[in-house]
């Protein structure tokens, strides 16, 4: 997975491969998910694939990040609050946005993140 | 009823044409990427060295075991055939134009596509089945950069060099036929393809093997980029992949053949 982590950078900013990959697991080690750098997607679970795709996006230039759903994106997610804490840890002047149903309106009860309807 | 059958004849002559621009614009665009230094960023280039380890290198022990039986049977043969019809002077050059100019490349082309064409054809499938290209796409990553460029110049330069260590071994293997059949020593042998190769055989080599090279990635890409949106659609892309690719490898043997006799 720090191959996949790396390649944005490595294509979008040339930057070399060993310092590509330095980066994905610097972030990797931030929420504690650096076991996965050298699995293959399909031995990762579903949380672990979004952590990917979240990292991936934070590597890109674009200023805004948009999840959709993440309750029907991630597989058997109990507690939205989680990848909240994770999202912050990972830390990034980029705007997040969670855009969810209003019937999951319950699971982000007590979250750090504003919400608006 | 022959309105029917013209009208049959024309959609299909029109849908071959179609088809043959397209693959012609693919090519043509992964031509200008080729050339295009920017195309070449780390990550690419680590495309690249696994895809040559994979293709090349992996295939070693099995190629140069095969290199060494046919070198010898091959070669044994063309000596024996040659003895019979007393063209005991022109052994060398029969040697140097059967093995270097003929059959060397072909015989890697055929071990590769084989081994690799299928490959590249069913991954590119998979992951185009897979929207794997669709996300990849979305990171605005580009495709003929990262997955299809590493593999066409892997496919080049492996197939150019596992060519000219086919010809090296079974030339050196065909000497102890040689030695056996003939009695000749080694200088003798040394000698006699010394003084039977040309720069022109070296130059029939690379061009078909880059040929080669090219159209064994190339043509298993465009057919697994072409697959429908189902799971069921690969191996009949692969299927269509392989048809096209020896269609390709003989035509442009025939090709080289043709302008060698002009």
């Amino acid at each position: 997975m720090l191959e996949n982590i790396a390649l944005i950078k490595e294509v979008h900013e040339h930057l070399p491969t060993i310092k590509a990959q330095k980066i994905a697991k610097e972030m990797l080690e931030k929420i504690h998910q650096e076991h996965i750098s050298l699995y293959r997607v399909s031995a990762c679970t579903p949380v672990e694939i979004f952590y990917i795709q979240f990292i991936r996006a934070l590597m890109m230039k674009e200023k805004k990040i948009i999840i959709v759903t993440p309750f029907s994106l991630i597989e058997n997610l109990r507690d939205i609050n989680v990848i909240i804490k994770n999202i912050t840890i990972l830390g990034s002047e980029k705007e997040i946005l969670l855009l969810d149903m209003l019937s999951n309106e319950n699971h982000y009860e007590g979250s750090q993140c504003s919400i608006v309807k | 009823m022959i309105f029917k059958f013209v009208e049959n004849i024309g959609a299909s002559t029109i849908r071959s044409l179609s088809s043959l621009t397209e693959a012609l614009k693919f090519t043509s665009v992964c031509l200008i990427h080729m050339v295009n230094p920017l195309s070449y960023n780390p990550a690419m280039r680590m495309v690249l060295v696994k895809q040559i380890y994979f293709t090349a290198v992996t295939v070693i022990p099995l190629f140069l075991m095969m290199a060494f039986l046919f070198g010898s049977v091959i070669i044994g043969a063309v000596i024996a055939l040659a003895t019979e019809y007393s063209l005991q002077e022109s052994i060398g050059s029969i040697i140097i134009t059967f093995v270097v100019d003929e059959f060397s490349p072909f015989f890697t082309a055929l071990l590769i596509s084989l081994r690799s064409g299928t490959a590249v054809n069913t991954e590119i499938a998979v992951m185009n089945v897979n929207e794997e290209l669709n996300t990849l796409k979305e990171y605005k990553i580009d495709l003929i950069n990262y997955l299809f460029l590493p593999r066409i110049i892997s496919g080049i330069i492996s197939v150019t060099s596992l060519s000219i260590l086919f010809a090296l071994i079974m030339l050196s293997s065909g000497y102890i036929f040689t030695l056996f059949y003939m009695n000749m020593d080694l200088h003798t042998y040394k000698q006699l393809l010394m003084s039977a190769i040309e720069v022109s055989d070296i130059v029939i080599l690379l061009l078909k093997s880059v040929a080669f090279g090219f159209v064994i990635m190339l043509i298993p890409i465009y057919s697994g980029l072409k697959t429908a949106n189902s799971y069921t659609a690969i191996p009949i892309s692969v299927l269509n992949g392989m048809v096209k690719l020896f269609v390709a490898l003989f035509f442009i043997e025939v090709l080289s053949l043709i302008l060698q006799l002009l």
